[in-house]
């Protein structure tokens, strides 16, 4: 669970540069060089990667893009968030949940021409622990060892049971990389999946090419661009004159009735689990106090918030966790929106605080109405908008230098990451932490209960406030199918594209 | 005597008048608070104490407006006094030493900065120093500096061989002296209607910064933010994309108009011309 997250939905637009109609199924066929299939379509994404190895660089830009698609992992996450075999064809865990032991597929190969085997597997993993530099990675460190039986079959024992463990297989750490192929991660990726990199113009667009050697269904498009947009309205605009087939995260709510014409859009509107979060840096003054975080969530009026600020798409939270979690509870009701009571928190004493938000519209569009409201109880927020995602990085999460953030954290149950003191919340309770770490080594009801009582110690002590659930908010042209309805995992999955 | 008021200078004078009277006037009073968010009022229509209706986020467009045009003023302000304090002096010593190495690279180097896009520098110093009205200010003043030492080199030129300063050199007069003296009176008209041109200029600068997300920080008002935060609304609520861009259009006419009239009015030649007439 620790993870960065920070990007922001994607938008995704594809363009479809319609190569012919036919399209139809996987007919199996891998003929050489091109694919089979006809149709390729454009999706618009913002907040462009920086490069494409998401093995040393932070953000949710990358794994969105690639895994799944170009990488591939031993499972993998489905819609209603269960866990799928993908590489392995299935696994059995041990009765005291230690050992789990993987059976691999056969016949999968890299799209260097390597075959993928349980040497793979063992590389990949150790790559985690070795060469990884993001946060995350902790997540993995539960792995004592990881053996092959054969060539097809690997055995992964844990130091003590843990219930994340396979979960987190499903993201970009159990991501599989061949032994060969990492060179290069940041332009080339090398992965098992449905699509390869074709080209990549920075600034503009990724081009994914079907992998005609695919060991599974094969994919219904031959290529998907990820286009990628800085602005809402170019990519709204860019739907509405054909330039792209579907914006995979409206950045522009209020622009939905564009596209209300059924005959020519289709709008699809499920949840994420994409918290967006106002940070607050729990490591300095004034927000070390726990009084006067409690008064910053008392004075927010949330619901005003997302009617103003995300056109009321979205949902209320009230902590870490999102509806489609199995520990989700309503929290909303923790800190009911009460400026006296804020201001009797603060004592009758003002301050004047730093928020360093990135210059994304959901955060731009949220800062202003935080702000409003916190001057009613006596908090002037100085807003600053960074360029995202290098300036805030850097600034905000890496150095920590800020007071308050706006930023939707959109990495799946990541409740862990209040559990790392030195993540940039700076929430440092150990009390939390063992709630997690109890949580991952029980049972799966234990989980639930445990994960529960995380969530309200988090809301209690106001560890940060969440402004609300990112929706996830698809417009597609008609006749795109296959498009998500909730955006729950890292990765937009373009496998189930099709067009009509 | 000067020259004749003409139609010009009065229609710039008024439009310049009602941004600067607007703006004074936010200082001490606005119909409504322009940044507090009021959902209740969200998208409110024109009427009943809101003159133009509501943004968004239920804030007044006419209080925004007012403030919007303090935004406005002061980056003009501040981006031309920034030109003009360092473009006249190194213009008037390059008229004043036309054919020295000084004068050469003085110019040499103002053609550099000229060829540098004011945009282009002020996106780049927001994304180093982060973004803001005072970054922005600085860069448009920058990339400003050589039109004003153009215009005080070439005006410079024209007085340097005047009998006037023949005569005070030949009295012994120290350059110095010259130079404020007899010089910058002299040149002063040409620069004022430079310093009206440049300030329509940095007035789009501003909006197009902050339309860009580069400019004043939210959600201090500027039209040029107003107009960014309009656009997705542009299908269903035009009109709040409409007044900012109004206001702008306005107010750069105005200081358009009136760099125009002063011109007419204070230009020696012109005022021959009508003499004789």
């Amino acid at each position: 669970m620790r993870r960065i997250g920070t990007w922001i939905a994607v938008g995704g637009l594809l363009l479809a540069t319609a190569a012919c109609g036919g399209g139809g199924g996987s007919n199996g066929g891998s003929n050489g060089g091109q694919a089979a299939k006809s149709a390729s379509l454009a999706v618009g994404f913002v907040a462009e990667p920086a490069n494409l190895d998401f093995t040393s660089t932070e953000g949710a830009a990358i794994p969105q893009a690639l895994l799944v698609n170009v990488y591939e992992g031993l499972v993998k996450l489905d819609q209603d968030g269960k866990i799928q075999p993908l590489l392995a064809e299935k696994w059995d865990v041990s009765a005291d949940r230690k050992t789990y032991t993987f059976t691999l597929r056969k016949g999968v190969t890299f799209t260097n021409g390597a075959p993928f085997t349980a040497d793979d597997v063992i590389f990949s993993l150790d790559r985690v622990k070795k060469d990884w530099q993001l946060k995350i990675k902790a997540q993995l460190d539960v792995v004592d060892k990881v053996e092959k039986e054969d060539e097809s079959t690997v055995i992964v024992t844990l130091k003590h049971p843990s219930n994340g463990f396979l979960y987190s297989m499903a993201t970009r750490l159990g991501a599989m990389f061949s032994r060969t192929g990492v060179a290069d991660l940041a332009n080339k990726p090398v992965g098992t999946g449905p699509y390869q990199l074709g080209s990549w113009k920075r600034g503009d667009s990724i081009l994914l090419n079907a992998n005609p050697k695919y060991w599974g269904a094969k994919p219904k498009l031959s290529a998907v661009t990820l286009k990628y947009f800085k602005d809402a309205t170019a990519m709204n605009n860019a739907l509405l004159t054909s330039g792209i087939d579907v914006i995979s995260a409206v950045q522009a709510p209020e622009s939905l009735q564009q596209f209300a014409d059924p005959n020519r859009f289709q709008t699809v509107e499920g949840t994420t689990n994409g918290e967006v979060v106002l940070s607050l840096n729990n490591g300095r003054p004034p927000f070390n106090d726990k009084k006067v975080r409690q008064a910053v969530r008392y004075a927010i009026d949330h619901k005003a918030l997302l009617d103003t600020a995300w056109a009321g798409r979205g949902q209320l939270i009230g902590s870490m966790v999102p509806p489609t979690d199995p520990w989700y509870e309503d929290r909303t009701g923790d800190y009911p929106f009460n400026a006296a009571k804020a201001k009797e928190l603060l004592g009758g004493k003002t301050y004047n605080v730093k928020m360093r938000i990135p210059n994304l519209p959901y955060a731009v569009a949220s800062a202003q109405v935080v702000k409003s409201q916190l001057a009613q109880v006596g908090i002037t927020a100085d807003i600053e908008p960074l360029e995202f995602p290098a300036r805030w990085l850097d600034v905000v999460f890496k150095q920590g230098d800020y007071d308050m953030s706006i930023i939707n954290h959109v990495e799946p149950r990541d409740m862990g990451i209040f559990a790392d003191k030195s993540y940039y919340f700076r929430y440092d309770n150990p009390e939390y932490g063992k709630l997690l770490a109890a949580a991952d080594a029980g049972t799966e009801q234990e989980q639930i209960d445990d994960l529960k009582k995380a969530a309200k110690l988090l809301s209690d002590d106001a560890a940060a406030d969440w402004l609300f659930l990112f929706p996830n908010l698809i417009v597609a042209k008609k006749g795109v199918t296959g498009l998500p309805k909730n955006g729950i995992a890292e990765a937009f999955d373009f496998t189930a594209l099709a067009k009509q | 005597m000067r020259g004749r008021v003409n139609a010009g200078l009065i229609a710039g004078a008024v439009l310049v008048g009602i941004v600067v009277l607007a703006a004074l006037v936010s200082f001490v009073w606005t119909p409504h608070d322009p940044t507090l968010v009021d959902a209740a009022n969200k998208l409110r229509e024109p009427g009943g104490g809101y003159l133009l209706g509501a943004d968004k986020f239920g804030r007044d467009t006419f209080s925004q407006l007012m403030v919007g045009a303090r935004t406005t003023l002061y980056v003009g302000i501040v981006a031309v006094g920034i030109a003009a304090l360092i473009g006249t002096p190194l213009g008037m010593i390059a008229g004043m030493t036309p054919r020295g190495w000084l004068s050469e690279l003085i110019m040499r180097v103002n053609d550099l900065v000229f060829a540098f896009p004011a945009l282009l520098l002020a996106v780049m110093l927001g994304a180093v120093y982060g973004a803001g009205t005072l970054t922005a200010m600085i860069a448009i003043g920058v990339a400003t500096v050589p039109a004003f030492a153009r215009v005080a080199r070439a005006a410079t030129m024209q007085v340097m061989v005047t009998d006037y300063i023949l005569a005070a050199r030949a009295a012994g007069r120290r350059r110095a002296a010259i130079a404020v003296r007899h010089v910058l009176p002299n040149i002063g008209s040409m620069l004022i209607v430079q310093a009206s041109v440049s300030f329509a200029i940095a007035i789009l600068a501003e909006a197009a910064l902050s339309f860009l997300g580069f400019g004043t920080r939210p959600p201090i008002p500027s039209w040029g933010r107003m107009l960014q935060e309009s656009q997705e609304l542009l299908f269903s609520t035009p009109r709040l994309a409409l007044w900012p861009g109004l206001a702008i259009a306005l107010a750069v006419l105005g200081f358009n108009l009136l760099g125009d009239g002063l011109r007419d009015y204070l230009d020696p030649k012109l005022r021959r011309i009508r003499a004789e007439r």
